[in-house]
């Protein structure tokens, strides 16, 4: 019989060797694998979508933004330039790279492939939020054109991305970017986001938590160099000039008001009965489908009406039926009291 | 198929009276009906009201996914009846919405049947709407109606006809009241005699509206039969890509003709890409949230229509009784010990209840019918190897496994049933739902968990109540870690022969049945790790969306349960178990008597795996046990003896060379085990591989038709055998370390 010391041994070895080769994200082979990845064309491609990130907002770029952007030398990102040149993707003139119109073409390409991925993450899986823009950014550099027009006919043709941002189309036609900076925004004006940019995703990932989302309305308050002041749901609060930079806005007409206070379905009390404003925009795909065709829409009246032995979820009356719900869920459908509630809080 | 029963003999006084039952599919038809409606609204029982076949009918949401179909004459019409899957709409893209709405589009049914829960019109009013939508030819069946009497609700039918423009039809399909008057609605607006015009008026935005009519008049144009031009142009607009498909393909001009003669060269390649083309520009000019805003629309529409037609009064009783019965079951404190006494009683009167029934089975098939058999085999003087083959392998394996597998599931079965009709199981799921969040799975899968204790084929079944793709494969994959039924006698035996035997006498029953139930506490908590892992690593990807809705209370109808339950859960499942225990129990017989050199196959494969099986606490023979009874658990144990005696070359035990055997007292089993060298560790880690093993081949065949997947086959047999060897493994290491 064999030594069981020895067996144990053996087996607790194999585990080790396991987790440190396949443990999920700083798995050996995973690290491997993502090196392999970064391969000279998924460079070029890079340098190409920064140069035309600048192009896109007015500025120009440079040897320097190009190396910090990728992380590289000022030599590699010189002989990443000079390669994309004689491809005949991108011309210096003074002040910059620039690209040709085949550059363009590329660009727009890699741009359509990140953002139509980023929809099918939303819509067809259940990757968080805060995910997508990391497994596009691999993604955009593995699928071909037709991959993408498959993609895209399955999606049923979206136009817009999860951010909100439009996809090119594949003849590579893109309405202009909507809107402007929450910077350049007039102090007094209500204003509505537009775009939300998801990279770095530390500043994303503020911007959530921020409780911003496409479609929110604010108010734009003081603006000084060194933050903006806003007004939302019933709170005031000042954002720095660097992560105002990720929020893109457009004026609503005179007369809007900014989002007001509003509570969600975790808020309602046990037995009281509250009407839906809204599915918040954070919710998308499936799961916003599901709860809309549960008769969640702007309108529906709603009582909490069970909460269940572990305390999550909770069953609402929902149109004549009792709907359980998580939290996670509750927390996405704005609400406000009913007429009914209202004026017995004022009597 | 498990809602799909064979036809039902003899069950003629459940039929009304001008109804004929022809059987089950028949080739041809003159009238083609589906019933759709939403979940939990009855629409099981109106088919069977219809068709007599008695499909089951389930107080839980989703539960028909598979499409019934029954068939029945009427006024001397041959009229075959769809069963579509209760869906809340048909614009969400699940799966069961997909099939329902596909039927409506293109099965062409003569007539839609919508059933309606008169106790929540403006609910239901969302799907019949959008029905409504799709076909002129619908009739509104008003179900329930008894319900909402006692809820104080009163709804004017003839009101709601003249809203809805198509008949509408009030009753209790329970009790077969207006049955025969939705058919006869049915067959006039099938055959045209009634002409309807249905409510078709959800109004939009004014650019919504623009761009709607402009491309419903493409689309009129171009598919000059198809009934609603308005509907197609919304759903285009709304890029749904059956409909797109359906318009590339021509397939789309034979909607709302009658007439199987409908071309597809009729509308000319040209003309369907422009539909396409419009379509396409026209959605640059949609808001982001046309989506919501259609849905948003029609549940203003329903709401409208409902209110108009329907009165509350103020008698609210059943809704009391309801609401006082939900603070009980699910409150904070009794909830859970509640839960616990309910199923702890179901599966204690279903081991208890099994074991007479399952020693009388046993005596009738296999010590008197056996020796039957063989008498016969000598009389006709078969070959011995024939009669061996025959009667000790196949028939053996065969009854071993009708004997235990029958009686707890003809007694679990209809338990659970019952407790699912009556609608308290949604509770269940509702209450435990945290825990299962957790683990990033589904509440209902407690309920599938408990199936699966019963039978993991019937568990994997059973999770096509879970509508969320991901939740549903983790419960899919995970079922194997709930004991099943033919695992039960094993760990019982092994447990009182081997841990009983640790404890005073007088404490002996108790030890073991702590160990059994010990073990299948481990098996919930390995479920719980597996789900979790899977949920955060494969499936990661997988959509996901929650919804759990809680039927009210209704009283269930016990006869008709017991009858269904056991038709459509116990004997497909027996069925499916029996097919594949007949080549099991001749793989046994064969691999006993086939000699090479001067031992049996199954001698050297005993010897060949020994040292295997040494290292996980088992031994060759479990090990080969285990392989040959993939597809059973049940023959495990007699197998194990067999090949016990064969191998040890025990004398005077046994019946012979591949003649599986099991001995009346336990004490004699565990002294031939013990002689086939067999130790306490052994019998620990046998229980622990018996819990932990891969499912049996009836289980992995039912997982490949429920997910159409060889991967998540593939997982899901593989995963509980590797975690099995693991632990095995570990356990048998660390105990002759200590030892």
């Amino acid at each position: 019989m064999v030594d069981p010391g020895f067996a144990l041994s053996v087996f607790g070895s194999l585990v080790a060797v396991g987790i440190v080769m396949f443990w999920p994200g700083g798995g050996i082979v995973g690290r491997v694998q993502r090196l392999v990845a970064i391969d000279e064309r998924v460079r070029l491609e890079d340098a190409i979508k920064h140069i035309y990130t600048c192009q896109r907002a007015s500025r120009r770029c440079s040897l320097e933004s190009v190396a910090g952007r990728l992380a590289v030398s000022r030599a590699r990102a010189a002989s990443l330039l000079s390669q994309l040149t004689s491809m005949g993707l991108v011309h210096t003139p003074s002040g910059g790279p620039v690209l040709t119109s085949e550059g363009q073409r590329t660009a727009l390409r890699i741009v359509r492939t990140h953002r139509m991925w980023e929809r099918y993450l939303a819509d067809r899986t259940g990757v968080p939020a805060g995910e997508w823009h990391d497994e596009a950014e691999r993604v955009e550099h593995t699928l071909s054109a037709a991959q993408v027009d498959v993609l895209e006919r399955r999606l049923g043709h979206p136009r817009w991305d999860p951010h909100g941002d439009p996809i090119p189309t594949a003849a590579g036609d893109m309405p202009p970017d909507p809107g402007f900076g929450l910077l350049d925004a007039e102090p007094g004006r209500t204003v509505e986001v537009v775009h939300l940019e998801d990279e770095p995703r530390e500043i994303y990932d503020l911007l959530l938590e921020d409780g911003l989302s496409l479609g929110a309305r604010l108010e734009v308050l003081e603006r000084t160099d060194r933050m903006v002041r806003l007004r939302a749901r019933g709170r005031s609060w000042t954002m720095d000039p660097i992560t105002a930079d990720n929020v893109t806005v457009r004026y609503l007409e005179a007369g809007e008001q900014a989002d007001p206070s509003r509570a969600t379905l975790l808020d309602a009390q046990s037995g009281q009965t509250v009407r839906v404003v809204n599915i918040s925009r954070s919710c998308q795909g499936a799961q916003r489908r599901r709860l809309l065709d549960l008769g969640l829409v702007p309108g529906t009246e709603v009582t909490p009406e069970l909460t269940s032995a572990g305390g999550d979820p909770v069953a609402y009356r929902i149109r004549d039926a009792l709907i359980a719900l998580r939290r996670s869920q509750a927390s996405l459908v704005w609400i406000e009291p009913t007429d009914t509630a209202a004026t017995q809080e004022a009597s | 198929m498990a809602n799909l029963s064979p036809p039902a003999v003899g069950c003629a006084e459940h039929r009304t009276q001008s109804l004929v039952r022809l059987g089950l599919s028949p080739e041809r038809w003159d009238i083609l009906i589906a019933l759709a409606g939403n979940p939990n609204v009855g629409k099981s029982t109106v088919f069977n009201a219809l068709t007599g076949l008695r499909q089951h009918t389930g107080n839980w949401p989703g539960k028909t996914i598979v499409r019934a179909e029954g068939a029945f004459a009427h006024r001397g019409s041959r009229v075959k009846l769809v069963d579509l899957p209760g869906t809340y709409s048909l614009q969400a893209g699940s799966v069961d919405e997909e099939v329902a709405r596909d039927f409506l589009l293109f099965g062409r049914p003569d007539v839609t049947v919508v059933v309606v829960d008169a106790t929540r019109l403006e609910r239901n009013l969302h799907l019949a709407l959008q029905i409504l939508n799709i076909t002129d030819r619908v009739v509104v069946y008003l179900n329930l109606m008894d319900e909402a009497r006692r809820h104080g609700i009163a709804i004017d039918a003839t009101r709601l006809e003249r809203q809805l423009g198509v008949p509408v039809v009030s009753g209790i399909a329970r009790s077969k009241v207006g049955v025969d008057e939705l058919l006869d609605a049915a067959h006039q607006v099938a055959t045209g005699e009634r002409p309807t015009t249905p409510f078709r008026a959800v109004r939009h935005t004014p650019a919504v509206e623009q761009a709607v009519a402009t491309l419903s008049d493409v689309v009129r144009t171009t598919f000059p039969t198809v009934s609603s031009s308005r509907w197609v142009a919304e759903r285009l607009l709304n890029v749904d890509e059956a409909v797109m498909t359906a318009v590339q393909s021509g397939e789309l001009g034979h909607l709302g003709s009658q007439e199987e003669t409908g071309k597809t060269e009729n509308v000319s390649q040209m003309a369907r890409e422009r539909v396409l083309e419009t379509a396409k520009r026209l959605q640059w000019d949609l808001p982001p949230d046309f989506h919501d805003t259609l849905t948003e629309q029609t549940y203003r529409a329903s709401q409208r229509i409902a209110a108009e037609s329907m009165t509350r009064g103020l008698k609210r009783a059943g809704f009391d009784f309801d609401r006082r019965l939900d603070q009980l079951l699910t409150s904070r404190w009794l909830g859970f010990p509640l839960m616990l006494v309910v199923l702890a009683t179901v599966f204690w009167l279903t081991i208890e209840g099994a074991n007479l029934p399952s020693s009388m089975l046993a005596t009738l098939l296999i010590d008197t019918v056996h020796p039957l058999l063989t008498g016969l085999g000598e009389t006709l003087q078969l070959p011995w190897w024939l009669s061996g083959l025959l009667f000790d392998g196949i028939y053996l394996a065969t009854a071993w496994v009708v004997a235990v597998m029958l009686p707890p599931m003809a007694i679990f079965f209809p338990l659970f049933t019952l407790l699912e009709d009556f609608g308290y199981l949604p509770r269940v799921a509702f209450n435990l739902d945290s825990l299962f969040r957790r683990a990033g799975a589904h509440g209902k899968q407690a309920l599938t968990m408990c199936m699966g204790f019963g039978c993991n084929a019937a568990g994997v079944v059973s999770t096509r109540i879970i509508d969320s793709p991901r939740e549903r494969l983790i419960s899919i994959i995970t079922n194997n870690f709930s004991l099943c039924n033919g695992r039960w006698p094993t760990q019982i035996l092994i447990a009182s022969i081997f841990i009983g035997a640790l404890a005073p006498a007088h404490l002996a029953g108790l030890v073991s049945a702590a160990a059994v139930v010990g073990i299948a506490v481990l098996g919930i908590g390995f479920m719980f790790v597996a789900s979790w892992a899977l949920s955060h690593t494969v499936l990661r990807g997988e959509a996901t969306s929650f919804s759990l809705e809680l039927p009210p209370y209704r009283p269930p109808q016990v006869l008709q349960t017991l009858y269904t339950s056991v038709i459509d859960r116990t004997l497909i499942v027996l069925w499916r178990a029996v097919v594949f225990a007949v080549p099991a129990g001749a793989v046994i017989w064969l691999i006993s008597n086939i000699t090479i050199g001067n031992a049996s196959l199954a001698e050297h494969s005993v010897t060949w795996l020994d040292p295997l099986g040494l290292l996980i606490g088992l031994n060759g023979v479990i090990m080969l046990a285990y392989i040959v009874a993939i597809p059973a658990n049940e023959i495990v144990i007699p197998t194990v003896l067999m090949l016990t005696v064969l191998t040890a070359n025990i004398a005077g035990a046994g019946e012979g060379a591949g003649v599986m055997f099991e001995l009346e007292s336990e004490a004699a089993t565990g002294d031939l085990l013990r002689a086939g060298g067999w130790t306490l560790l052994t019998a620990v880690s046998l229980m622990l591989f018996s819990l932990l093993h891969n499912p049996c081949s009836t289980t992995i065949y039912t997982i490949y038709k429920e997910t159409r997947s060889a991967r998540w086959t593939t997982i899901a047999t593989l995963l509980p055998v590797a975690v099995g060897v693991v632990v095995c493994f570990v356990v048998t290491q660390v105990w002759r370390l200590l030892a």
